[in-house]
């Protein structure tokens, strides 16, 4: 794993800079716990105040120091993003191994769930959600039912593996030696597939901050949760575009970008390591 | 190891005259992959009526074309059934479990009880049966641990033990199956399969996939380790020069049905059906340049088999009741058995 690691880093560029990326926004992310200020008090410091030594990023309209704020922003935002990823991860991996192993009509109920999870339309739905939940409508409700609706497309990715897995010959023979399904499932079968979840892991991540700052930037999540997504909606009720408050906006983007390119970046990496041609070709090694 | 060896005679006994008690009877089996659509129902009949015993601690051989119904048969006797594959009559009766018609029949508890220690499976294509992303080690937690009754400790000294016996370093557990080579992964997958000391081990095509400098000393080996352990084997190719190498006796199948059986030097020696006579003649010899001759046409369709005799339409000496009647297997000489009525002309009339 780390001789994995330290290749990456020395042949891939990508991995490099996407590495860099992340790793900044994972610090401002960590510098939250060191913040001064309770993250809802509003009026702490003066108003308005353009980026300086004494506020870096300057502050906003409701009072509030745009560097510390940003901080829990953008560690909630992280924290939303890697919840949504893990839970929908379980429910991929359980229906895409468990579909593509059993086959047959168990294969055909699971996929024609899966079929529909693909086609619904998300954002209508989860905007009627929070119409319908309001104020019941927090953080970890909203990272559920994104992960409800996000497992669908990585599901039928590792069926298609688990499929191919199900003809080879070591499941043959953990099938003859006695291994239960759940057993060939969690010790035979996810080993396999464990490369390609990494990668569609830091996929899924965007697309879940993604959703979420669309979703809070037009008020449709609890804006009480300090997240990306919450600060350009505040910024955009105090009208700081017109204000001139560009600092408000400019950085929370900022961040959410570099979030964004560096999980983008690794997960291309990633997919270039489990692809052992592209692996090769970047190493030198074969001609092609 | 600790673990009762079975009361299997010694590889001596199997040389002996005296035949050895079977360690597997089949009895007429018939497997079929049966398939239903719109309510027709199509049988491939790949297994149609085999009848053979293979006898303690001897290395039985199965010999047959691509599509005669090789896999079929040991995939039936192992009990690694799975739909559309049916068995759809017969009985094959183990030493190690009287009174049942095969595994089959048997309950999921018993096939977990005599899988492994008692029968073993080394499948067709077993350079794959170690799982390509985990170490070998695990391979044999998962698939042998169970089985053997040990514990930890003593599980993996005798696995240390068992690989010295195939020539290879305890250092192979620790790999990766694609750090090994073609020839050590196939050690590595025999010495998986007759870890528990099996009576019976099954091999389908286990050297194929090897050259034949790598083919040779794995068979040596796999010899060396079923005398060592007193097993029986049944061994599956359609590679002549290994039967010819390896095996005790010998079956030649042809369209789901056994052509010819007996000892294998006889059967290369004196071939009585024809099909064999032409697999026999086909081998190439040093210092015989004759032209090889190869038998018209294909093997039957088994979805729809022709009538009487299924080589018939390929056979040189086909006769009427070729086309009529199904030749039965009749004793020809000691431990020689054939299914032909060009050989047996007084069989006619009993099919």
């Amino acid at each position: 794993m780390l001789a994995i690691l330290r290749d990456l880093l020395r042949y891939n560029a990508e991995f490099r800079i996407g590495l860099l990326l992340v790793g900044i926004v994972v610090v401002l992310a960590a510098l939250s716990f060191a913040s001064p200020y309770p993250p809802l008090d509003v009026y702490v410091v003066p108003p308005d105040l353009p980026p300086s030594w004494a506020y870096p990023f300057g502050t906003t309209s409701r009072g509030q120091d745009v560097f510390w704020q940003l901080t829990v922003a953008i560690r909630n935002t992280l924290a939303f993003g890697i919840a949504v990823a893990l839970l929908s991860r379980v429910l991929s991996l359980a229906i895409g191994l468990f579909s593509g192993y059993k086959g047959g009509w168990i294969d055909r109920v699971l996929m024609s769930i899966n079929d529909t999870f693909i086609v619904l339309p998300l954002f209508p739905i989860l905007v009627l959600f929070y119409f319908v939940m309001r104020d019941r409508m927090t953080w970890a409700m909203l990272a559920l039912i994104m992960a409800c609706l996000g497992w669908a497309y990585d599901a039928r990715l590792i069926r298609s593996v688990a499929m191919s897995l199900k003809t080879r010959e070591f499941t043959q023979t953990s099938i003859f030696s006695g291994m239960t399904t759940r057993e060939i499932l969690m010790r035979e079968h996810l080993p396999y597939v464990m490369p390609i979840v990494f990668s569609t892991t830091m996929n899924n991540m965007n697309w879940s901050i993604g959703l979420e700052v669309t979703l809070s930037v037009l008020g449709f999540t609890d804006i009480n949760t300090p997240t990306i997504g919450g600060m350009i909606f505040w910024a955009n009720q105090h009208t700081a575009m017109v204000a001139g408050v560009w600092w408000w906006f400019a950085f929370p983007v900022a961040v959410v970008v570099m979030a964004f390119v560096g999980l983008f970046l690794l997960a291309v990496s990633m997919n270039e390591y489990i692809d052992p041609r592209s692996r090769l070709r970047r190493m030198g090694g074969a001609a092609g | 190891m600790s673990a009762p060896v079975p009361a299997v005679p010694s590889a001596a006994a199997a040389a002996a005259p005296v035949p050895a008690a079977p360690v597997l009877s089949v009895q007429d089996l018939k497997a079929y992959y049966r398939t239903r659509y719109f309510g027709v129902t199509r049988d491939v009949r790949a297994v149609d009526g085999v009848s053979f015993e293979v006898r303690a601690g001897e290395i039985y051989g199965l010999a047959g074309e691509s599509s005669s119904g090789k896999t079929t048969l040991i995939k039936a006797i192992a009990g690694a059934i799975r739909p559309p594959l049916e068995v759809v009559g017969g009985t094959m009766t183990f030493s190690f479990l009287p009174g049942s018609p095969g595994l089959h029949r048997a309950s999921p508890a018993e096939v977990a009880g005599i899988r492994w220690r008692h029968l073993s499976y080394i499948m067709q294509g077993s350079m794959n049966v170690l799982n390509p992303v985990r170490r070998v080690k695990h391979s044999f937690d998962d698939f042998a641990f169970r089985h053997m009754g040990l514990a930890r400790s003593a599980f993996w000294a005798e696995v240390e033990a068992h690989l010295a016996r195939v020539d290879l370093d305890p250092s192979v557990l620790a790999a990766y199956p694609h750090e090994l080579s073609g020839g050590m992964r196939q050690r590595v997958t025999i010495a998986l399969a007759t870890l528990c000391r099996p009576e019976f081990v099954i091999a389908d095509e286990p050297t194929t996939a090897l050259d034949v400098l790598v083919q040779k000393t794995v068979l040596g080996m796999i010899r060396s380790v079923q005398r060592e352990i007193g097993s029986s084997l049944l061994f599956v190719t359609h590679d002549m020069g290994v039967h010819a190498a390896l095996t005790d006796r010998l079956a030649i199948m042809y369209a789901g049905r056994l052509a010819e059986e007996g000892r294998t030097a006889e059967i290369f020696a004196r071939p009585r059906h024809p099909y064999t006579r032409h697999l026999v003649g086909s081998l190439p010899r040093i210092g015989d340049a004759s032209e090889r001759k190869s038998l018209d046409g294909t093997p039957p369709n088994l979805a729809d088999p022709p009538p009487g005799c299924r080589f018939h339409p390929r056979c040189p000496l086909a006769m009427d009741v070729c086309r009529r009647e199904q030749p039965a297997m009749i004793a020809d000489g000691p431990d020689h058995r054939v299914a032909c009525f060009a050989v047996h002309p007084q069989s006619e009339g009993h099919p």
